[in-house]
């Protein structure tokens, strides 16, 4: 398999002098195309910040990110815009629809976004809606959706222009655990039927034994990864809490 | 504790409120410099009119406390609104109502102290410069005083603690009004869009817009109260629903997918802008109509002081000029008063004459557009009968034609330094306002002016032959139309004035005497006064419908009908009466344009911090930062443009009418669209300072948020 996403001994530093604040320190690991991965940590142990790094909003202080064969620690401003409207999709904890635009038009703006003639990004908009089964809202504004719904709609619009990873920042953090379930569900989907290439952050261990491999963060490091293969998601679940009890299980989304 | 959380929030609220702060101490400076014209102008005791300036003053204070207060009570509204949460927990920690709006006034007041202290300070430095202003209008000299008056302060802190009484005088039943549960779902229920009945309301933009069309086509020609009721009352009604209409118009364009939706950012920039005029109707409304009321304001200013700058020293040509319908008056009494007061270059004495017909002043009345169709019958032609009574009636234009002879022509010519003219003995040329020199043109292929009695034509075929009383006489032809500045408002003839060789006056009789003088020097400020009271003696008390037999001509709107003109006198005195008028309706424009966009940038400030996670997520969608800058940029130009535009289309119709009627009316020598480019380049000045300041700190805000 080649290597979709390589991150390659990747520092983070805060703050000048002595008070410096290593969140990242030296972490290096791939992502194959397909893949569904976890990041787990602690508070603090720099998960968000290594999302950020990888989603091209904050800046390596040492190493470098490949997205396949480009660098993007070497990418101008300009051009990290474009490659984060190319290349990468967002999901975050919440939401972040706009609220002035239909549910519809949400999607629709991330395709206008690229470019494109109007009948393409009609079909595209409603190709997406049906897959997540948005339509029966597609006209109503987000404060008129459920939770679940308006979560759904933020997966459509990450994934509609079919990018080449899909950052979910605890995704499922705002939900009521049927929603969050039935959106765990769809990742899965998504995954399997679009082989979209998933990384997501989150404390949840349940959320997490959705993943084909987790990476558990701890004082800015990788200090253990967890491999699904062939084992059913309850065994998965089982070990990552084992995992997590090595830790003291202090997760939170703190950091 | 109390007053320490108050005092922190006031430091928090003059941070995010930074414009609305500036406003207010723009707005402390204003009133105070202006203010200062009623209790230290220094110009006491110069001038007639002199309790003018601070009745226009006083009234332009009136209107400037109720809009101040309207910008005061939005600005509390919307402060409240925007921490309606933070009260709610005031409340959930057992504050009582009371203490919180005591808390809430206290923080405004303090607000309004702060920007009402820098504002006085300001106000001192605008003092001096709107003073110098006023003493240069009024050719006066004018040295730097510092100085503070009771009075200004006194009045000026009055109309600000007038403005704050009026708009916290509403506020409190608010607090009364509230409980943990509204203030705490009252930004939510803010931010919900609802959508309903669009298709029905799409249709008040066309019809506004309509309306706008008819109100330009019909706005002249309205004649009656009637008619002028029911258009003001579909102005104020089109302001109100161009909104409801545009919002409503875009929200169905989007929804119907038009294909601009799909270009860009165009989908998220129609969407917001839908949004929030949608929010804000109203307000918006109130806008377009302060920049509707401060354009016309300051077109009106501008051409009161077009007028001044250029029409007064062409309106009094001469140092001193007097009339009398005695046709045997010296003028001693006059001579020696003047004499008294300055020494005098040169008399000069003479009559104008009047053949006792009224052919030029028919003519006037039925050619000049001033006039247009009033005298005449339905067939065009002159109605005689209508034309006798207003010569009768009206003090404009003389009841006979009126003459003056060529050597008193070019004698006047010469003391006011202009070349001499020749007249052939077959020739007469008419002598005409600059106003109105377009319009006489055609003046001498109607009139029939008999020549000298007993003269015959020199040349045939280049004269007319007419009976008259004498035998054949010739008809004098015209030789020329001249539009100097010569005194015409009713001195040397009323707008017009035919010039003849000095025999054709032999046939004529002398209507009124003339005195005019130039002076050595500068005469007693007091001059013109003194000659008026010689007047009064004599009998001659002017009013408004008798000028003591002078006829002032078709000006209008400023129309000069004195006995008596002293230049140097009468020009300040004007001066001052038209910067009574001009001074106060700057002031008013300044204030309502600078409240009206404080509210536009306030709105969109506050947009920028409670929505910054809109552009944060732009962003994430891979809008590069120039990107979002314009992005801002355009929305911000629409949001600005908005109510800007729609005043501009309103006022427009107005304003050109109005200009149109001045210059014609006035004969200033402007286009008549240069007062309305004007007053829109005037404030335009101040927009593009509200919106480069807009424009920075939003994006200040977003960059903030997008750092943390």
């Amino acid at each position: 398999m080649t290597d979709y996403l390589r991150v390659d001994d990747i520092e983070k530093y805060y703050g000048n002098g002595s008070n410096v604040t290593k969140a990242i320190d030296r972490v290096s690991f791939r992502v194959e195309k397909g893949e569904f991965v976890g990041v787990m940590g602690a508070s603090g142990s720099g998960k968000t910040t290594l999302l950020n790094l990888l989603a091209t909003i904050d800046q390596v202080t040492a190493g470098h990110i490949y997205y396949e064969t480009t660098d993007i620690t070497e990418l101008s401003e300009e051009a990290l815009s474009e490659f984060r409207k190319t290349s990468l999709g967002f999901v975050f904890q919440e939401y972040n629809l706009l609220d002035t635009l239909t549910i519809e038009e949400n999607i629709l703006l991330a395709l206008t976004l690229q470019g494109g003639g109007k009948k393409k990004i009609e079909k595209e908009c409603a190709d997406m809606m049906k897959l997540l089964k948005l339509e029966e809202v597609r006209d109503k504004f987000p404060y008129q959706v459920s939770g679940g719904q308006k979560q759904r709609c933020a997966c459509a619009r990450a994934l509609v222009h079919h990018p080449k990873l899909l950052l979910a920042d605890e995704p499922t953090g705002a939900l009521d655990s049927r929603s969050a379930q039935t959106l765990l569900e769809t990742f899965s989907g998504l995954n399997k039927s679009m082989g979209a290439t998933i990384l997501m952050v989150t404390h949840d261990a349940f959320s997490a034994s959705y993943c084909s491999r987790i990476l558990f963060l701890k004082d800015g490091k990788i200090f253990y990864e967890l491999l699904r293969g062939e084992k059913k998601r309850g065994r998965f679940l089982q070990e990552i809490l084992d995992v997590l009890s090595l830790t003291g299980g202090e997760l939170s989304d703190a950091d | 504790m109390l007053t320490k959380l108050s005092f922190r929030n006031m430091k928090r609220s003059l941070r995010d409120y930074l414009i609305y702060v500036l406003t207010m101490t723009v707005v402390t400076a204003l009133m105070y410099a202006f203010n200062s014209l009623i209790f230290q102008n220094g110009l006491t005791g110069y001038y007639e009119l002199e309790g003018l300036m601070e009745i226009m003053i006083g009234l332009a204070t009136f209107f400037i406390v109720l809009i101040v207060a309207w910008l005061i009570n939005y600005m509390v509204r919307f402060m409240l609104e925007k921490r309606s949460t933070e009260f709610g927990i005031y409340l959930l920690l057992g504050m009582k109502k009371k203490a919180i709006a005591r808390l809430y006034m206290r923080e405004n007041m303090l607000l309004g102290g702060v920007a009402h202290l820098a504002g006085m300070v300001l106000g001192v430095f605008l003092q001096q410069v709107l003073t110098a202003v006023m003493y240069s209008m009024v050719r006066m000299e004018y040295h730097l005083n510092i100085s503070f008056h009771p009075g200004t302060i006194g009045m000026t802190a009055l109309c600000y603690g007038g403005c704050y009484f009026l708009a916290l005088l509403r506020s409190k039943r608010r607090f009364r009004k509230m409980n943990i549960q509204g203030l705490m779902n009252y930004r939510r229920q803010n931010e919900e869009i609802k959508e309903k009945h669009e298709e029905a309301r799409r249709i008040l933009l066309p019809a506004a817009l309509v309306f706008l069309l008819l109100f330009w086509t019909w706005f002249g020609r309205l004649s009656s109260t009637g008619e002028t009721v029911v258009f003001l009352i579909g102005l104020v009604l089109t302001i109100y629903l161009f909104y409801v209409g545009i919002s409503a118009w875009i929200i169905c364009y989007v929804r119907r997918r038009g294909r601009g939706i799909y270009q860009g950012q165009n989908l998220f920039l129609l969407r917001q802008f839908a949004s929030k005029i949608r929010t804000m109707q109203f307000t918006m409304g109130t806008l377009t109509s302060l920049f509707t009321l401060a354009l016309m304001g300051a077109s009106i200013a501008l051409m009161f002081s077009e007028y001044e700058n250029t029409m007064l020293e062409r309106k009094f040509p001469f140092d001193m000029q007097l009339f009398s319908d005695d046709i045997t008056a010296d003028f001693a009494r006059e001579k020696k008063l003047a004499e008294e007061s300055v020494q005098i270059k040169e008399w000069y004495q003479y009559h104008i004459y009047t053949d006792r017909d009224n052919q030029v002043n028919t003519w006037m009345l039925t050619n000049l557009d001033c006039w247009g169709t009033m005298y005449q019958r339905e067939d065009g032609e002159p109605d005689e009968e209508k034309i006798r009574q207003m010569l009768e009636n009206e003090n404009i234009y003389y009841l006979y034609d009126t003459y003056m002879g060529l050597s008193d022509y070019n004698y006047l010519r010469a003391m006011l330094g202009y070349g001499q003219v020749s007249l052939s003995e077959d020739e007469y040329l008419v002598q005409v306002k600059e106003r109105l020199a377009g319009e006489v043109e055609g003046i001498g292929e109607k009139l029939q002016i008999k020549g000298a009695p007993g003269k015959y034509a020199a040349q045939e075929g280049t004269s007319q032959k007419s009976a008259g009383q004498e035998g054949t006489t010739e008809l004098l032809r015209c030789g020329g139309i001249l539009s100097d500045p010569f005194s015409q408002d009713g001195h040397n003839g009323a707008d017009l004035i035919v010039v003849v060789p000095d025999e054709v006056l032999e046939r004529m009789e002398p209507y009124y005497t003339e005195l005019v003088a130039q002076f050595m020097g500068e005469p007693a400020p007091d001059l013109q006064v003194r000659m008026e009271q010689l007047n009064r003696q004599d009998g001659r008390f002017l009013t408004d419908d008798y000028f003591g037999g002078l006829c002032c001509g078709s000006d209008n709107i400023i129309v000069f009908a004195e006995l008596c003109l002293v230049r140097d006198n009468l020009i300040p005195q004007v001066k001052y009466m038209l910067a009574a008028l001009i001074v106060p309706l700057f002031y008013m424009g300044l204030v309502f344009v600078c409240v009206a966009v404080t509210v536009l940038s306030v709105q969109l400030l506050s947009d920028s911090a409670k929505y910054r996670f809109r552009y944060d997520v732009l962003g994430k969608l891979g809008l590069g930062r120039e990107q979002l800058g314009h992005l801002i940029q355009k929305q911000l130009a629409a949001w600005y443009l908005c109510p800007a535009l729609l005043a501009v289309l309103i006022s427009g119709k107005m304003i050109l009418f109005a200009s149109e009627r001045f210059v014609l009316m006035t004969g200033v020598p402007v286009p008549k669209g240069a007062f309305f480019l004007k007053s829109i380049l005037l404030f335009l000045g101040i927009y593009l300072v509200y919106f480069a300041v807009t424009d920075i700190t939003f994006k200040r805000n977003i960059e903030q948020k997008q750092v943390s």
